[in-house]
């Protein structure tokens, strides 16, 4: 009891708000305290990260509601949901959903299985060694534009590395990125060479975090090396799986600069129409900016469809 | 179950020009049943040795047998063995159940109803059965190493391989511990090899012990034979808690001389001893007697330092005159102790209980007389 009448008279004599202290003291207490005291450190990033990042989403979904085009100011006297329901209406806007969702499953899958394959390979090789092969990770610091040029060259339907295999096993050349039927896949391919490495460094992360006596204890047990992998060891690498498939189907729903590289122009290769390029193009090249910003909210939408899982994850592992 | 040879093995790591002796040259038979308890201070290749017989490390030469058979170019995975680790090594992702029939999946033809019935069985003897389909996490420090214990029983082995099991756990829990896995391994009597840096381990709970220093072995005997009669200097001194005080000195005539006092040996003792050699005169703590300072032929006087009571005994820390300030020796007397720091008094070591090292090379020249049981301070004058 006696302590807890200290502690309030301790409060009410620096309790700013309570009457009898005149307005300089309480400014003097205000100008004191943690949170103005720490605000140049906070807050330029605050201020920078508020109108950059959220005021951009902000203004790109109130531009979404009006019927902005062309060079005319954007008007907000009516807001309505028109642009989405002609996005859903498009038949461009479909397949550029269905080829992106295409995207997302197969590159995502394919480079995680590549990655998985990669890292055990390396992390068996290297597991009692002290090295690890940063080669494999070398695709990732190139530029996209490089890679699509890399690409393009490859593909070349006249004289790309490819198409003289192709041919000289007597088949007809190919026109890989012409053909609306395999320009996706061929696309799929190439971001793949490139993003398995970076798979493969988080699964290796992973892999050389385990100790040692989990690969002797499965072996006393009995188990095959295979068996040990399978069994044992990539089963306890689901943090590291979860991250590294966000990353990847992020990346994959905002694959543009790649796509754009390719043909140097809004137009991917037929076939290869993804969310961001037709976005790009509706915004930029026609001057839809309504409906640009539409697709853009919606791809915003489905960017945090995908991170929510991985959010409910970490907070199940109590990481977060 | 079978009987563990272990011939003249050697474990060399080369790397590049230069090389590492790990082990040199153990010999050790591990009769069916057995609980061989490998000890010695840490890098003493006790570990490796562990891991040659599991088939985790390779031999470089030498021979190891399990129930006849060479098995230095069996894998791992085809011995009979199981391990339990210092670390436990249970696999976290799996519930305890899937931890414990692992193994059996692995090795074994047996039914998945068979499998089942066995961990149900092992789970079950060793109180673990309502912890079964909880993952490892979930556990406390004891039950991971019950669960690891298990794991291991559950395979019915050739032999069990053990890595300093209980070095993870609180002491109370340990001695526990320590008296579960004797009572288990008598009723299992699967051949043992059990590895542990803490002597208090090595001997209450091996038939034998093997005791290993810098990669050698240094004795091989029941826990009793090394601590009364230690092959050499480092056995005495690793083996027994307090550990045993050692004298250095030289033969004298009649007498061994050394910096302190002159402790004269009687015929029996000398045996064919030149005088001039040096040695080294050993008396464990509990051998020691404490009585009033007046001296005598065996009887020397020296200083308490301090007073450890443990309740059932006292360890008094003594000094005598001239020795270095961080030098001592200890004594241990039973019941209330009748000394405190700083007093005077005499100490006596009866020469039934002395032991005698060559002190060039360290090698026991004379052990203690076993039939010697000495008499009760207080009946000292």
């Amino acid at each position: 009891m006696t302590t807890h009448d200290t502690t309030e008279t301790t409060e009410s004599a620096v309790d700013p708000s309570e009457e009898g202290i005149d307005w300089q003291t309480k400014l003097r207490y205000f100008l004191n305290s943690d949170f103005v005291r720490s605000s140049p450190y906070w807050g330029i990033p605050f201020i920078i990260m508020g109108i950059a990042v959220y005021g951009g989403i902000g203004y790109n979904l109130a531009i979404s509601f009006t019927d902005y085009a062309g060079i005319a100011r954007p008007s907000f006297s009516s807001l309505d949901l028109e642009m989405y329901r002609r996005a859903l209406a498009d038949e461009s806007f479909r397949a550029a959903a269905f080829q992106n969702f295409v995207l997302l499953v197969g590159f995502t899958s394919i480079s995680l299985g590549l990655g998985l394959f990669l890292a055990v390979l390396l992390d068996y090789g290297i597991r009692y060694k002290e090295t690890i092969q940063t080669i494999y990770l070398l695709p990732m610091a190139l530029s996209f534009v490089v890679t699509a040029q890399l690409w393009l060259w490859m593909y070349s339907p006249g004289n790309g590395v490819l198409n003289i295999f192709v041919t000289a096993l007597g088949f007809d050349s190919i026109d890989w990125l012409g053909d609306p039927r395999i320009a996706l896949a061929a696309v799929i391919f190439a971001l793949v060479w490139q993003f398995s490495g970076y798979a493969m460094v988080v699964f290796l992360a992973g892999l050389q975090s385990l100790p040692d006596d989990q690969f002797e204890a499965a072996k006393v047990d009995g188990a095959s090396t295979t068996k040990t992998y399978v069994r044992i060891i990539v089963p306890q690498l689901k943090q590291a799986s979860v991250g590294a498939a966000v990353v990847l189907m992020l990346f994959a729903l905002k694959a543009f600069d790649f796509l754009y590289a390719i043909t140097g122009n809004y137009r991917p290769p037929n076939g290869t129409d993804i969310l961001a390029t037709l976005m790009v193009r509706e915004a930029f090249q026609y001057g839809q900016w309504a409906y640009g910003a539409a697709i853009a909210t919606m791809l915003l939408l489905l960017s945090l469809a995908v991170i929510a899982p991985y959010l409910i994850f970490q907070h199940r592992q109590g990481s977060l | 179950m079978a009987r563990l040879e272990i011939d003249d093995v050697t474990k060399e790591y080369r790397s590049g020009e230069s090389s590492v002796v790990a082990v040199q040259d153990i010999a050790v038979e591990v009769p069916d049943g057995d609980f061989l308890v490998l000890v010695g201070p840490s890098g003493c290749g006790k570990s490796t040795t562990l891991r040659m017989i599991a088939g985790l490390e390779e031999i470089t030469e030498g021979e190891i047998r399990l129930g006849g058979r060479t098995i230095n170019d069996v894998s791992a995975q085809e011995r009979d063995i199981a391990m339990v680790f210092q670390s436990y090594a249970l696999y976290p992702h799996k519930t305890v159940r899937s931890n414990m029939s692992f193994g059996l999946e692995e090795s074994t033809e047996l039914s998945d109803s068979a499998i089942a019935e066995t961990v149900e069985e092992t789970a079950a003897m060793m109180g673990i059965e309502d912890l079964l389909d909880r993952k490892p996490g979930e556990l406390s420090g004891g039950q991971q190493q019950r669960v690891a214990l298990g794991r291991a029983i559950v395979r019915d082995p050739d032999v069990f391989l053990m890595d300093e099991p209980l070095s993870n756990l609180d002491a109370k829990l340990r001695a526990e511990m320590r008296t579960e896995l004797q009572h288990l391994q008598e009723q299992l009597d699967v051949t043992t090899v059990y590895v542990t840096h803490d002597q208090t381990e090595a001997m209450t709970m091996g038939d034998r012990i093997a005791v290993l220093d810098e990669g050698e072995l240094q004795q091989v005997g029941t826990p009793l034979e090394c601590y009364h009669e230690p092959n050499n200097l480092f056995v005495a001194s690793f083996i027994g808690e307090p550990s045993m005080n050692f004298f250095d000195g030289t033969l004298e005539n009649d007498a061994l001389v050394t910096d302190y006092f002159e402790y004269p040996l009687s015929q029996e003792s000398r045996r064919d001893l030149e005088s001039g050699g040096d040695l080294v005169l050993g008396i464990r703590p509990e051998d020691a007697r404490i009585g009033d300072a007046q001296q005598s032929d065996r009887r020397f006087e020296a200083e308490v330092l301090v007073v450890e009571p443990m309740g059932n005994e006292n360890i008094i820390h003594l000094q005598f005159d001239g020795m270095a300030v961080d030098d001592e020796f200890v004594v241990t007397t039973e019941g209330v102790p009748n000394v405190s720091a700083g007093d005077r008094v005499g100490v006596e070591f009866p020469e039934p209980a002395i032991h005698l090292f060559d002190g060039a090379g360290g090698d026991a020249i004379k052990n203690r007389d076993l039939s010697f049981t000495g008499t009760p301070d207080a009946v000292l004058p």
